[in-house]
């Protein structure tokens, strides 16, 4: 049901025609294949059932005749397809997953595949720009060719256009289709059974993206919960909405943000009965994990189970409230927080205990949960190009709807890019503008709850159990400084991160020429030649938001006391104590704040730039178009080394500027031979000149230091007198 | 010591019992292709429906017609084997 029968901004009736015959069409498809499947599995074990083993022994040649007749039925390309042998264990496991691996797919998968190509048609009805979107096309283009790879980099790219949210919002409406078929197609049998899922709309036990069992996920998500009542701010008294509303309910979940708080309301209804009203908000996007159950772990969790230290909590908040038995409770949540809530009204003994009337989601993927009270009044607000209320799997495509009784609004809003089309405030803002008719919907539906306010508090979730995200490594005292991109903490912290350092020995004399104009700063020298370092790094989580970053420098000795093999010397030093250093001579790096944080901090000179790094794998690659500058390779196996932590120095006006950086990974040596730097460009400054000058544009780095995933955190710069 | 070896008619008992599904999945197979036929003649007085899918629907249906028919002959084979004399 939808709030008025069209979503605002759809086609005419014709169009809807089209969409509802092709959603029809494959739902009938998808049943084919299920019943395929069937087949498939029924065949298989005929092959394998010990009926057959023993009457083959006494009857060797009939015995065969029929094998090979089976073995044909299923593999045969033309029939039932390459890996059409299912068995969940022994020889003909072992044979289906040679198939699928070889990339033979059998017959039940393809048609199940063109059920979800005629899901992503209809969606294509209404959003007929995803046709016209370049990224978009290659990425439906590589998912549906089976070429994993080719997929994944199509993702990568799309995540790095414009920060990944255009791209994110814009795949919202066909996740779950891409989901599954990239499920169904690929080399990993793993994942079948939640490309099945996806694909026929059963209920998901398992993260779309991966197949990972939610089961798996709980485990990293062991917190027993604790609630403790806090007092509102009096700026937050004076928001909180004086009389029971929809938007007011909404309203004060957006004042609480997304810093492990509820809320809990008393109203006196028109009728004069006092009823409860429950408003959970939901997870920080973005966001490390820290000691609240908001977080991303806990809205899997959510999604997939129903007892998390987020509902946990939630029951201890309650129960400290001091709500009476059977009292009547509505449930409102955005986000996590709609899951949450609906996981309580799941839970049969919570359902005894009170009443629950109402439960309302806004954002929230709630498709695969049922309230334990058939009685209870369920409504879900999604905008089609959030990506979070997709997670369950069922998105706009989705040719199955679980729950006819349920109010369901699933509109497209005009803000399209993620994470702001997923935010509260959008969504209040469409229920006011763009879709007003659900709000009175909802408000009709609320109207015992439609009266003054007669109680608030508001309690602080906690989940105990969960270390706050990089505890220990990350967990440090922090200050706050002044930049002109507004406050930064320091140290600034590096939660997931992959670096690559390219060493290049290089002319001493070169690289003493490129160093500030100062006597006292000299190159290192090793053998009579110097040691510049192109580092390239790839930020997906920071305490400055993510961003790529590329930086040329060069080592240089103890400011003061210059002495033969400091650097040496040095590597046996605590990092704290160490003398020598690298001085940054370029950086790049692909963020504003990042940029003004490494100019105004660390006193290096930094430049915005376009970068893209793939640092993960074996083959690295990183390109700068801005910079004209693009590194590509393949590393070998490498040995392990010690953690490199380093001291960075940078001039900010006549001082040196001196980093900590200390880093917390599994670091390797490589030999640079599979490396290759190249430089497309005749610009001379800033990195080109200087790494033309250095000879590094035509050299092989002698060794490469990677770390594929570490964590990391620099100080602030502490001013040198030099 | 006594060794109870496997009844034999049991096993003969239980391929019968698999040609049967055999043969009724053969039969499953051909309805299959008859809906997969029956969907792409309706995709095509759809004017949204995508050009690829009446030639996948009908390639899908016409390798369901084929596993039917090798489906009839694996039960056919299993036939043999179940009635085949020692």
């Amino acid at each position: 049901m939808r709030a008025d029968g069209t979503a605002p901004g759809r086609p005419a009736p014709d169009g809807q025609d089209a969409r509802e015959q092709l959603r029809r069409c494959a739902r009938d498809v998808v049943d084919v294949a299920e019943g395929i499947r069937a087949v498939s599995e029924r065949t298989s074990t005929v092959l394998f059932a010990p009926a057959l083993a023993a009457a083959a022994r006494r009857r060797p040649r009939a015995g065969l005749a029929a094998r090979w007749a089976l073995l044909r039925a299923l593999t045969n390309k033309q029939g039932l397809g390459g890996s059409a042998i299912t068995a969940p264990r022994g020889m003909g496991h072992v044979l289906g997953a040679a198939g699928e691996v070889l990339g033979r797919e059998n017959l039940a998968a393809l048609v199940a595949v063109t059920s979800l190509r005629l899901r992503i048609a209809a969606v294509l009805v209404d959003h007929p720009e995803f046709v016209r979107d370049p990224g978009m096309r290659r990425l439906t283009e590589a998912v549906t060719a089976d070429k994993d790879l080719a997929a994944v980099r199509s993702l990568r790219a799309l995540f790095r256009d414009q920060g990944a949210q255009r791209a994110l919002s814009g795949l919202a409406p066909l996740m779950a289709e891409l989901l599954a078929i990239r499920a169904l197609l690929d080399e990993d049998p793993k994942n079948d059974e939640t490309g099945w899922a996806l694909a026929t709309g059963r209920e998901l036990s398992a993260d779309p993206v991966h197949g990972i069992s939610a089961a798996h996920l709980a485990g990293m998500d062991k917190g027993e919960g604790a609630a403790e009542a806090v007092d509102l701010t009096d700026q937050e008294r004076q928001v909180i909405a004086p009389k029971g509303s929809f938007l007011g309910f909404l309203r004060n979940i957006e004042m609480l943000s997304t810093d492990g708080r509820i809320l809990l309301q008393n109203v006196r209804g028109p009728d004069g009965v006092v009823r409860y009203v429950l408003q959970a908000p939901g997870m920080a996007p973005g966001r490390p994990r820290n000691d609240s159950p908001q977080d991303f772990v806990g809205a899997w969790r959510n999604l997939f189970m129903t007892d998390s230290p987020y509902t946990r909590s939630i029951l201890l908040a309650l129960a400290d409230y001091g709500i009476p038995r059977g009292a009547d409770l509505a449930l409102i949540g955005h986000s996590e927080g709609g899951i949450a809530v609906m996981n309580l009204a799941q839970n049969e003994e919570f359902c005894r205990t009170y009443r629950v009337t109402h439960v309302i989601a806004v954002g929230s993927p709630v498709d695969t949960k049922k309230p334990a009270d058939p009685r209870t009044w369920v409504a879900s607000i999604t905008n089609q190009h959030d990506i979070v209320p997709v997670l369950d799997g069922r998105g706009a495509g989705s040719a199955f709807d679980p729950h006819p009784n349920w109010y369901e609004v699933d509109y497209t809003g005009p803000t399209h890019e993620f994470p702001l089309c997923h935010m509260l405030r959008e969504y209040i803002e469409h229920l006011r503008t763009v879709i007003p008719e659900a709000r009175e919907r909802v408000d009709e539906a609320l109207t015992p709850y439609r009266g003054p306010v007669v109680r608030t508090q508001a309690y602080q979730l906690k989940d105990r159990a969960n270390p706050p995200e990089g505890y220990p490594f990350l967990t440090l005292p922090t200050t706050s400084l002044p930049t002109t991109a507004g406050p930064i903490d320091v140290p600034v912290r590096y939660y997931d991160s992959s670096a690559a350092h390219l060493c290049y020995p290089v002319d001493a004399d070169t690289a003493r020429g490129l160093l500030p104009d100062v006597t006292w700063m000299t190159p290192s020298r090793a053998a009579r030649r110097a040691m510049a370092v192109l580092s390239l790094y790839e930020h997906r989580c920071t305490t400055i938001g993510p961003y790529t970053e590329i930086a040329l420098s060069v080592l240089v000795d103890d400011l003061w006391r210059p002495r033969p093999y400091d650097v040496a010397a040095d590597l046996l030093r605590r990092v704290d104590l160490r003398r020598t250093g690298r001085h940054v001579l370029s950086l790049g790096v692909t963020s504003e704040e990042a940029r003004v944080v490494a100019q105004e901090i660390w006193g290096q000179p930094a430049l915005r730039v376009t970068a893209e790094a793939d640092l993960m794998g074996r083959e690295i690659g990183v390109r700068s178009p801005d910079l004209g500058l693009a590194v590509d390779g393949r590393l070998g196996r490498g040995m392990r080394c010690p953690e490199a932590d380093w001291i960075l120095y940078g001039r900010r006006g006549e001082s040196t500027i001196r980093t900590l950086v200390r880093a917390h990974g599994r670091l390797r040596l490589h030999t640079g031979a599979g490396v290759r730097l190249r430089l497309d460009t005749a610009a001379a400054e800033p990195f080109a000149g200087q790494l033309r000058r250095l000879g590094i544009d035509t050299a092989r780095p002698r060794f490469v230091l990677t770390c594929p995933q570490f964590m990391l955190h620099r100080s602030a710069g502490a001013v040198l007198p030099r | 010591m006594v060794t109870e070896s496997p009844d034999i008619t049991s096993y003969d008992t239980q391929l019968l019992d698999r040609v049967e599904e055999l043969r009724s999945d053969a039969g499953l197979m051909e309805e299959y292709a008859r809906r997969l036929r029956s969907t792409a003649a309706t995709l095509d007085g759809c004017p949204a429906a995508p050009e690829w899918s009446r030639p996948a629907l009908e390639r899908q249906a016409a390798a369901c017609a084929t596993a039917a028919e090798q489906l009839r002959t694996a039960a056919e084979g299993l036939f043999a084997l179940a009635r085949a004399r020692d």
